[in-house]
């Protein structure tokens, strides 16, 4: 292009010269549509804890946490000052215990990632740049099941460490503990995939936050209900199944199946399912939402 | 290689709706104003330009390169201003700037280095800390701007770039505009449903209707002098105009004005005598220029003619 000339003004004086170097472009490299995709995930990761962002949006995903770890950090405690005590959580049933504030956090976080795009309608500026639509679905997904997974993943950590640091010998106890590292990842992924397809396809479907936080408690609440109450009120066949409504029932019949360990009160066994059904509608929970979240930024008007 | 071009780009919205119909055209590097009243499809133009919206049929290329095939590419080296509000309301500008730059592929640091040179252009100086939430429109409008520009984009698609303005606010955006253009030298494509706003900050206009294209040209061929002198009287134009056509004199009525062809200088005379001998009270004598306007009216002339008929 011929038009571009540099502007270059210099006014001389006695003691020197002011430049004004006018506008300057750009001739170094663009990186194209990979790092569109891995900076709107980063960006997308971070929003999630309301990291650069007001306190006010920091409260909610910073309290969760806390609530999260709190327990694993309290048995550590425990297991410090009562050499010998008995531990209320493992590594199998923690998060099967305190599914509930993952599941809030669902709610309240996946909305953050998504609704102010449509409302502000900032979809529009995304997609005017070097990614499709579907990348920008992908991107925003898998940052919330990278959060997801994040938030799981620390109170398995402060058990682990706790377990190891807090033991006589403690080389011998990492060794030992190694042994449960699938359990350690293996069962916050199992959680966060799954979760995060459900919330996000739920959230992408409104501008409006608080529906989608409604939306999202109401699914987890009912399917949880609608479950137990079955379970309790029939019998027979029904009576069996009707806990598979619940997805964490789903989550904890894929965590049996693919890393073992049979947590008493849950209800997996009962179903009299093979645990490799829970494994394939916990995929189909993923697959779908997915295609869900992906079919919505395809349609979306921006 | 052109700017833009395109080939019988036709965008059609279900079997009724006609966005753009058969547009054939080439530009070339400059400051162009896309004119045309709301719903003509300037801004189904744009989107089909980005890559955005698929031509129903037809093909266009910008920068040279397909706009079917080459979305992703295209949209690396265009900026784009949407006509309606595009902006979040809990992060400042700097940040929301910035964060756009390393979407366009700008390095991290670069991204930052863009964002303090665009900012600085587009005049957002204290206020670019505070979460634009709080901003005015005319605020708004200049970070939507920057965040067009934070790249260095060799084309910048503006879509009702004064919308929502008061008066002093579009001066200022016409003037960053321009400046834009001018200084920068980066091409700029202006949609703007109001023509002042096109004449003053544009070298080469496209006007479309309906979707068609009605002219491409150069500004200045637009608002040329016409060789048309009108005289326009408190009463009594037809007797004039009559008075006029028996002296030789190609002359008709339009309103209190009688439009006269000039081309040469003997006319002045005749139509100085003509309105003495008829006593009549002369209110304008003045050389026409063509005006963007025109364009539109004869447009909607012949399409009354065309109804008439039908």
């Amino acid at each position: 292009m011929t038009l571009r000339e540099p502007a270059v003004a210099a006014r001389e004086s006695a003691t020197g010269a002011i430049y004004d170097l006018g506008y300057r472009g750009y001739d170094g490299p663009r990186l194209g549509r990979r790092a569109a995709v891995s900076t709107l995930f980063w960006a997308s990761l971070r929003s999630a804890f309301g990291l650069k962002r007001s306190g006010r949006a920091k409260i909610v995903p910073w309290g969760l946490s806390a609530f999260l770890v709190a327990p694993a950090a309290v048995v550590v405690a425990i297991s410090a000052l009562v050499p010998g005590a008995p531990t209320p959580f493992s590594y199998d049933d923690y998060l099967w215990n305190l599914g509930i504030l993952v599941a809030l956090f669902v709610a309240a976080q996946a909305p953050e990632l998504v609704s102010s795009d449509q409302r502000n309608r900032v979809l529009s500026l995304y997609f005017s740049h070097a990614l499709l639509r579907s990348d920008y679905a992908l991107a925003k997904l898998g940052a919330f099941a990278a959060a997801l997974f994040a938030l799981a993943l620390v109170p398995m950590l402060v058990l682990f460490v706790g377990k190891v640091l807090l033991a006589a010998d403690v080389p011998q106890a990492f060794g030992d503990q190694l042994e449960n590292l699938p359990q350690v990842i293996g069962a916050p992924v199992l959680f966060a995939l799954p979760l995060a397809a459900l919330g996000m396809a739920i959230a992408a479907y409104t501008p409006r936050r608080a529906y989608a936080t409604g939306a999202i408690i109401a699914v987890f609440v009912v399917s949880a209900a609608v479950g137990a109450i079955l379970g309790e009120a029939t019998t027979g066949t029904i009576a069996r199944l009707a806990p598979l409504i619940d997805p964490f029932v789903i989550i904890d019949g894929t965590r049996d199946w693919l890393l073992g360990a049979t947590i008493a009160e849950s209800p997996v066994h009962d179903s009299g399912l093979a645990l490799w059904w829970f494994g394939a509608i916990e995929l189909a929970i993923v697959l779908i939402g997915t295609a869900v979240v992906v079919w919505r930024y395809r349609r979306i008007a921006a | 290689m052109p700017l833009v071009a395109a080939q019988a780009l036709t965008k059609r919205y279900g079997p009724h709706v006609t966005a753009l119909d058969d547009l054939t055209l080439e530009v070339e590097p400059g400051i162009i104003g896309l004119v045309g009243a709301n719903g003509a499809g300037k801004s189904t133009f744009l989107k089909i330009l980005l890559g955005l919206v698929p031509p129903t049929s037809g093909s266009a290329t910008v920068l040279g390169m397909d706009v079917i095939r080459q979305g992703t590419d295209i949209r690396q080296f265009v900026g784009y201003l949407p006509e309606h509000d595009c902006l979040p309301t809990d992060v400042s500008a700097t940040e929301f700037v910035s964060h756009m730059g390393r979407m366009a592929g700008l390095p991290a640091a670069a991204a930052r280095e863009r964002t303090a040179e665009v900012l600085r252009h587009v005049g957002l100086y204290e206020e670019r800390y505070r979460p634009i939430g709080g901003y005015s429109t005319g605020m708004k409008q200049r970070v939507k701007l920057a965040q067009a520009l934070v790249h260095d984009p060799k084309l910048l698609l503006l879509d009702e770039p004064t919308n929502g303005l008061d008066p002093a606010g579009r001066d200022e955006m016409l003037e960053l505009v321009k400046r834009t253009g001018t200084e920068f030298g980066i091409a700029s494509i202006v949609a703007s449903h109001l023509l002042g706003e096109i004449e003053r900050v544009c070298t080469f206009l496209l006007a479309i209707d309906a979707g068609k294209l009605l002219r491409a040209a150069p500004i200045a061929s637009f608002t040329e002098r016409t060789g048309t002198l009108g005289v326009e009287v408190e009463e009594g134009a037809a007797a004039l105009a009559t008075r006029l056509t028996d002296a030789g004199l190609q002359a008709k009525v339009e309103g209190r004005t009688v439009l006269v062809d000039c081309p040469d200088e003997r006319p002045y005379d005749l139509v100085r005598d003509a309105i003495d001998d008829l006593g009549l009270a002369l209110v304008r004598l003045e050389q026409r220029r063509h005006r963007l306007e025109d364009l539109f009216r004869a447009e909607e002339r012949s399409e009354e003619r065309s109804v008439d008929a039908a």
